[in-house]
């Protein structure tokens, strides 16, 4: 057994967790390793659908092999269409919200263009049954600051037709992440908090540079992350093991 | 400047306008529509001009046509729309003008996929459309060599009055890296400086840009003129990267774009295991590091050649071309999306060396 791991780790009443955030945001890497962390501690296994209907590469999808060897339900179109750029929509999806058992994370691609995949759920999700959160990254370009986070949150959830939640802090600069990046994003997250009057869900960020630094202070739950959504330099095998 | 993380895309489109080029005409297509999405709200920004044309043989005609007023202009596209423009292309070479193209490249040939390729080697680096003409072709390897090379190909196109092509791979668009850009951005070139644009003749002598020729003693002239253009060209513009190449290295590889980094982490493994291996990566496609890679395949420790590349084997004719023989030359290539692995590198390094 490794030592303890000293975080606050988040928790979640609410069965359905959607996770929205532009690209860049980490919204993949957030829903991959939040579903892996509810499957470890959840008596029912999970299940992730991967909603992104944007981007063409590094999607959820990608760490399927891995999330279903630990029992994690995994919801993508199968064979060529695994790899498309199309608008699919797996009926699949319905079922999980309306009917599953488990907890059932939606990884929610793009922006305001991407959350149109969740406005056409909207009326399938139990009213205050879900948890729908926001992730922020302070070091993109449409959410380094207050103005520009209120604005890309309000046109999704004007496409969405659904409201958030809650926030996830991910500031990041993918390997180049250190401890000032994560408190930049921490402080920006409590202002959009405090605007828009959301509640802080987690602050998320790579386990190595979490474990280095002071985190007293981050008065917030903390999720650690492992990236999965690797460039093909850094990892031993291709997207999807082929 | 605080460092951005952004997704190569929107820094191409970004690195444009700090070029000072706000002139863009487009038709989307995966995988680089964001640099199209990004370019529709940030162009109005800065006074600039997005026309979505009907088709890619559109948005060539519009090129061409828009580069005879002497403004920076330039279009993003993935390989099926860069060969519908190829026309456009021929002709803005023939007519001397200044534009800038970027193929994010998708596996082919045809619609083909989505997902990363180089298979438009032979397109790009010799010249995709009729005639006797070739275009600068610029390919990095990261989002920050992307930014940094999207400044210098509209530089190099108005000093050349030449097309340049910027050429990445799917995965040079979609993915994100940490990027900076010039804390000043360049003003929009000023086509009144110039003596060739057509900027309305009122108080001159009319301008004439045309590839059109029917004497064939102007049409070699025009050729002449393109080839003296290029001998130019080959002479100064040339540019390569070395990655640790040295006296101890067994065998060299070739690689170009994101394939080169996949190739150093194999190298980086395989010096571990006490193989020392170099990378030699032509940053130009067009002109060719013909000179530089011959000087470092020639060295007496150089046992043999290997190209790896995202296609069935494009670059490694150059590769040929310029080694004129004096070493082995192998190749390592996937195709259609498929991404070979710094393990696939090191199987075909192992067995190349273990075959001597």
């Amino acid at each position: 057994m490794s030592q303890p791991v000293p975080f606050r780790y988040p928790v979640f009443s609410r069965r359905i967790i959607i996770v929205v955030g532009g690209f860049g945001s980490g919204k993949t890497e957030v829903s991959v390793n939040l579903t892996k962390y509810l499957a470890g501690i959840d008596p029912i296994p999970p299940a992730i659908v991967d909603l992104d209907l944007v981007n063409p590469y590094f999607r959820s999808r990608e760490a399927e092999a891995e999330m279903e060897a630990m029992g994690i339900k995994v919801i993508v179109p199968r064979g060529g269409n695994f790899f498309a750029d199309l608008p699919i929509l797996l009926p699949e999806v319905k079922g999980a919200v309306e009917s599953g058992a488990g907890r059932v994370i939606l990884d929610v691609g793009g922006d305001s263009q991407g959350a149109r995949a969740l406005g056409s759920l909207s009326d399938v999700f139990p009213p205050d049954g879900y948890d729908m959160l926001m992730v922020l990254n302070s070091r993109r370009p449409f959410t380094g600051d207050l103005a520009g986070c209120c604005k890309v949150m309000s046109r999704i959830e004007a496409t969405a037709k659904m409201r958030f939640t809650g926030l996830i802090a991910n500031s990041h600069m993918i390997e180049e992440t250190d401890p000032e990046v994560l408190w930049e994003g921490y402080h920006l997250a409590r202002e959009v908090g405090r605007e828009m009057n959301l509640p802080l869900a987690f602050l998320s960020a790579k386990r190595e540079v979490l474990e280095q630094m002071d985190t007293t202070g981050l008065n917030c739950p903390i999720l650690p992350l492992t990236r999965s959504m690797l460039k093909p330099w850094e990892k031993k095998t291709g997207p999807t093991g082929l | 400047m605080t460092k951005k993380l952004m997704k190569g895309n929107e820094a191409i489109g970004e690195a444009a306008i700090a070029a000072g080029a706000i002139n863009y005409f487009a038709y989307p297509i995966t995988p680089q529509s964001e640099v199209a999405e990004y370019m529709t709200w940030r162009l109005p920004e800065v006074g600039g001009v997005f026309v979505q044309a009907e088709s890619e043989v559109a948005v060539g005609n519009m090129l061409l046509g828009a580069a005879c007023t002497g403004k920076r202009v330039f279009t993003t596209s993935s390989s099926p729309g860069i060969s519908l423009m190829m026309e456009a292309m021929s002709y803005m070479a023939g007519d001397h003008l200044p534009v800038v193209i970027v193929n994010i490249t998708r596996g082919g040939p045809g619609l083909g996929g989505i997902l990363p390729a180089q298979s438009d080697y032979f397109q790009a680096a010799k010249a995709g459309g009729h005639g006797d003409y070739h275009a600068i072709v610029l390919a990095p390897s990261s989002v920050q060599e992307a930014v940094d090379l999207m400044i210098l190909a509209f530089d190099l196109a108005d000093n050349y009055r030449t097309p340049v092509i910027v050429i990445g791979d799917g995965m040079i668009g979609q993915m994100m890296e940490s990027v900076e850009f010039p804390a000043k951005y360049r003003e929009p070139v000023n086509p009144e400086t110039k003596d060739w644009p057509l900027t309305g003749a009122k108080g001159r002598k009319a301008r004439v840009i045309k590839s059109l020729f029917l004497d064939p003693k102007l049409l070699e002239k025009n050729s002449f003129d393109l080839a003296a253009k290029y001998k130019v060209i080959k002479e100064k513009e040339v540019r390569c990267e070395l990655y640790k190449v040295s006296d101890k290295n067994r065998l060299l590889i070739a690689a170009y774009g994101t394939m080169a980094r996949i190739c150093q982490t194999a190298i980086d493994e395989l010096e571990d295991e006490g193989i020392s291996v170099g990378l030699f990566r032509p940053i130009t496609l067009f002109p060719f590091p013909e000179k530089e890679i011959f000087r470092e395949t020639a060295k007496a420790n150089i046992r043999a050649v290997l190209t790896v590349e995202m296609s069935m084997g494009q670059m490694i004719e150059d590769i040929d071309r310029c080694i004129k023989g004096k070493k082995p030359l192998d190749f390592y290539g996937r195709t259609g999306g498929i991404v070979p692995t710094p393990n696939e590198v090191k199987d075909k390094v192992r067995q190349m060396l273990a075959a001597k």
